[in-house]
């Protein structure tokens, strides 16, 4: 009786750190890449906002310029910083390079990034935003 | 005792995990949505100012005011729509299309109050409403409306 008794309170036992261990293992396996998926993709979100905002005032300030200066590399090189966006990373495309007077320019700033979600997968991703305003610049 | 519990562990994780991925799957797509909704709100913001700043030339020349162009409606509709392109993907509709039905006035005469916002203008100025749909397939699979309509709204001034 008193064997058996030990026995149902090691099974016990065993059963409870069986389920200790499977806690661990789905909170390990699922909850922790689902944390990381969560704010990856959110910090990806509000990098790919700052950058459409940063591009909608470039294609602004290219329609005023006339098209693709220097003023407006410095320009859009300024904002990505503000934004936390290594400007050196970033692709910046005018065109046309020269814009007449009431034609579109689109700007267009693309960057690179990564998401690194652990356990599951580390992939590159683009960040692409384009804008079109108009030439304002009567030469 | 301590095996019933763990019955009841597997249980409520067997039946919060299918719930988690419900919360979390229409967590993304009102994500995404809010996302397509800003893009979209940027989109009539950049035309209604590109239709704004293009003056009325004699006006300005006879009279010194700030008056909007002729064509000020249709380029905020061009612009609306070319704007739009870069999002094009997530539309139900083509931009061209959504464009196209979007309510755009222009306040020639300031000041001005708009009856379909309310709002009140100072100086002259071009305003869009467009009703934008949106493709949200995880809201689909979760027995909502696959495609979401989203209203926005955008004015800008003459300065």
């Amino acid at each position: 009786m008193s064997h058996s008794s030990e026995r149902s309170i090691s099974d016990l036992a065993r059963d409870e750190r069986g389920a200790v261990a499977l806690e661990t293992t789905l909170m390990i396996v699922i909850l922790i890449p689902l944390l990381f998926a969560i704010i990856q993709f959110g910090w990806l979100t509000q990098r790919w906002i700052a950058q459409d905002g940063v591009t909608v005032q470039a294609a602004r300030l290219a329609g005023e310029l006339g098209g693709d200066r220097d003023e407006l590399r410095t320009y859009v090189a300024q904002q990505l910083t503000l934004v936390g966006i290594e400007p050196s990373r970033a692709v910046v495309v005018v065109e046309p390079a020269r814009v007449g007077w009431r034609e579109p320019v689109r700007v267009s700033i693309q960057t690179s990034e990564t998401i690194a979600i652990p356990f599951v997968i580390s992939l590159p991703m683009t960040v692409a935003s384009t804008a079109v305003a108009r030439g304002e610049l009567q030469r | 005792m301590i095996a019933n519990e763990s019955g009841s562990a597997a249980a409520t994780t067997m039946i919060l995990l299918p719930l988690l991925l419900v919360v979390l799957t229409g967590a993304l797509e009102l994500g995404a949505l809010r996302a397509v909704a800003y893009r979209a709100t940027a989109a009539a913001d950049l035309a209604t100012l590109v239709a704004i700043n293009d003056h009325d030339e004699v006006e300005q020349t006879r009279s010194g005011a700030l008056r909007p162009s002729a064509d000020a409606e249709q380029v905020a509709r061009a612009y609306f729509a070319m704007n739009l392109s870069s999002t094009a993907a997530a539309l139900a509709d083509s931009p061209g299309a959504i464009a196209a039905s979007a309510d755009i006035a222009v306040f020639r005469i300031a000041p001005a109050t708009d009856p379909a916002t309310g709002w009140t203008y100072a100086r002259p100025a071009v305003r869009i409403v467009a009703r934008v749909p949106v493709r949200t397939p995880a809201f689909r699979a979760l027995l909502l409306p696959a495609v979401t309509t989203v209203t926005v709204r955008a004015a800008s001034s003459a300065r």
